[in-house]
């Protein structure tokens, strides 16, 4: 989903959010900023070492990580770029969603047990942390840190371009000084609290996103009458927009339900929160708490997508001007304002919850897994990791002022990008025994350069892809087959090539 | 762990990953043939109906597979789930697109779609997490799982220390 969050954020180049600076929104958006300190002030308060700053001392409860991690998922695609994608290809546009019902069981059963109990008994705070120790390689480590930092740069600098965007449309005070001011919050909390304070403003920023998405649902159906009544006004102007795959063809609907289904094994936003659980005997319920909390905030995704488009099309309301404007459009023309000014909040929040994430993720690359790779430890691992936070939130803040639709750029390719290198050697090297070293690193490999060089090539229209083929699905499905390919030609006896402990945790 | 144990853990193991070798070479097969002069065939899409589900299932059962229950009872909600999946998708790209305004709704939209949002995206819900709650203390997880990983853990931080302090001597 969040590969989809950056096609909103590069969307919102071209179209930009309306002004909604009234009273209300201001007082609403004030508000949330000031919860968001105060739960800053504390967090930073409990951060005492490295381990609290990156991995929040593998002391959080199953509510609190289970309604972050919602909120990390999700991000503002949800509130913007997501309706208005339904409202311009259909149904088709739900595929990027659907594996939902699937993907947070799955990764439970895949990485959850493994990756807390490697954190239990290796102290592990990274996603190549569990590379290295699976392989018992600082190369492997080495490169799966490269190759996330590749997509975090993209991440960083469009959710901060995304967050100029948002405070403009709230306090009118221009692109420009809403990155400063959005990156500044988050700075403040991300350096001062680490992932703790992100972890609970997530929490807060979670628990908003599902009210604001229930409510805006319940109005849609409200105003439209049930959603029989909205499917009768799209039907009898558009009936290709309901059909199975909306406006798209079959094989680009189903490589979304693909590289979004698969692709969130790699994802270390989430996989990463697995080592914070305080319990590992409270993983049991998570699955389903996560996914119920997504539902929630995923209804405003299917609602308003569905709903704008019947309400245009039934003349309620009036053609939009960009498909993204379909939240913005709703919200200020039938919904009450407070309502709108809670939507506003929750995707500020939402581009904030999910840069925090990507700044704490970056800052442990840098300062522990690759001295790991070049066989050092750094000393003070709190001291740098709050120097380093510092260094990534200005650098990802000047790439979205400054480097224009490059920033989009650097950001589509995120999602792909960590599904194509992680997910066979994270995923499958956890659960297979035979997987080697060497299949780890080809793969992680394959999955960069393939990801880099097709999206550049497809950037610079130096090659158009087929319908429904994308640079992402190309990638995973050549990455999976390197890993497979690799590991059986380098195969080797895994009692000697795997330490007994991660053994142990393999088997279990 | 006695060898019919272990071969059967080996069995179950191999079942998965085979499954998702294959599933990958079919999604594989639908992208490739999209290259085709003319565009995608009509066949492309089929193995991509077939290939993801399999994948997915091919995967959660190799992460699911522990100890000499193999999967166990977790094969029922796995089959559901592929069979879920696969129909869904294949009733979507079988049946007629005739959605009109004459179009019988079911629970509010048209019948693919409801097979899609309704199918696709919210049966697995009622079985999968569910199923994972009910089987984890038995499938998943247990107390003296996490005592034996501690009890390793300890050990190899007292060898580890101990080569230290030799390395010093």
């Amino acid at each position: 989903m969040i590969l989809a969050n950056i096609e909103a954020t590069a969307a919102l180049l071209q179209t930009s959010l309306p002004h909604v600076k009234q009273p209300v929104v201001i007082g609403v958006g004030l508000a949330y900023f000031a919860v968001i300190i105060g739960i800053s002030v504390w967090a930073a308060r409990r951060t005492k070492t490295a381990a609290d700053f990156f991995v929040a001392g593998h002391g959080i409860g199953l509510i609190a990580l289970t309604v972050a991690s919602v909120s990390t998922s999700v991000s503002g695609f949800a509130f913007i770029g997501g309706p208005g994608l339904i409202y311009t290809v259909g149904l088709g546009a739900m595929y990027i969603v659907l594996p939902a019902s699937v993907t947070n069981v799955m990764g439970a059963w895949v990485l959850a047990k493994r990756m807390r109990l490697l954190g239990e008994a290796r102290g592990l705070m990274t996603v190549p942390d569990a590379i290295g120790a699976r392989y018992n390689s600082p190369a492997s480590q080495g490169l799966a840190g490269i190759a996330m930092l590749v997509g975090i740069i993209g991440y960083m600098a469009t959710n901060a371009l995304a967050m100029g965007v948002v405070i403009n449309a709230i306090f009118g005070v221009g692109i420009g000084w809403g990155i400063w001011i959005g990156m500044g919050i988050t700075l403040a909390y991300s350096v001062a609290g680490g992932i703790l304070a992100g972890i609970y403003n997530d929490v807060f920023q979670g628990t908003l996103m599902a009210v604001a998405s229930v409510l805006v649902f319940v109005f849609v159906l409200k105003i439209g009458g049930g959603l029989g009544n909205i499917s009768t006004s799209i039907l009898s102007h558009d009936p290709k927009f309901l059909g199975a795959w909306g406006k798209m063809t079959p094989l680009a609907a189903l490589s979304f339900f693909f590289v979004f289904g698969m692709g969130s094994l790699g994802q270390p936003q989430g996989v990463h929160k697995y080592y914070m659980l305080r319990d590992p005997m409270q993983l049991k319920w998570y699955p389903l708490l996560k996914t119920l909390g997504l539902i929630l905030v995923l209804l405003l995704y299917f609602g308003v997508g569905v709903g704008v488009k019947a309400f245009v099309l039934n003349g309620t309301m009036a053609p939009l001007s960009a498909p993204d404007q379909a939240t913005p459009s709703l919200l200020l023309s039938v919904t009450p304002l407070v309502l709108a000014a809670l939507v506003f909040s929750g995707v500020a929040a939402a581009t904030m919850s999910a840069a925090n994430s990507f700044i704490n993720i970056g800052a442990a690359v840098v300062m522990h897994d690759l001295p790991i790779a070049f066989g050092k430890r750094l000393k003070n691992e709190l001291k740098w990791g709050r120097a380093v936070t510092v260094l990534m939130a200005i650098a990802a803040a000047l790439i979205a002022q400054n480097s224009g639709t490059m920033v989009a750029f650097l950001g589509i390719f995120g999602w792909g990008l960590f599904a194509s290198t992680l997910v066979p050697a994270l995923a499958v090297g956890l659960n297979w025994d035979g997987a080697t070293r060497e299949g780890a690193m080809a793969s992680i490999g394959t999955g960069l350069f393939v990801t880099l060089a097709l999206e550049t090539a497809s950037y610079f229209k130096a090659f158009t892809f087929l319908s429904g083929v994308t640079a992402s699905a190309v990638a995973l499905v050549l990455s999976f087959l390197m890993f497979f390919l690799v590991s059986w030609l380098t195969r080797r006896d895994p009692d000697k090539a795997i330490d007994p402990d991660v053994r142990l945790i393999m088997e279990l | 762990m006695s060898a019919s144990t272990a071969h059967r853990i080996d069995l179950t193991r191999r079942a998965a990953r085979v499954t998702l070798v294959l599933a990958v070479c079919a999604i594989a097969g639908g992208y490739a043939a999209a290259f085709k002069p003319g565009g995608a065939p009509i066949w492309a899409p089929w193995l991509l109906a077939v290939g993801i589900p399999s994948a997915l299932g091919g995967i959660m059962a190799l992460g699911a597979a522990r100890g000499s229950a193999g999967i166990g009872k977790l094969k029922f909600p796995f089959a559901f789930v592929f069979v879920v999946l696969t129909s869904g998708f294949c009733l979507a790209l079988g049946l007629p697109a005739n959605e009109s305004i004459q179009s019988t709704l079911w629970l509010g939209l048209p019948a693919r779609a409801a097979i899609v949002i309704y199918g696709i995206g919210l049966l697995p819900i009622v079985v999968l997490p569910v199923a994972y709650a009910l089987t984890f203390d038995t499938q998943t997880l247990s107390q003296s799982d996490i005592d034996r990983v501690r009890e390793l853990a300890a050990l190899r931080l007292s060898a580890s220390d101990e080569g230290e302090k030799g390395d010093h001597e």
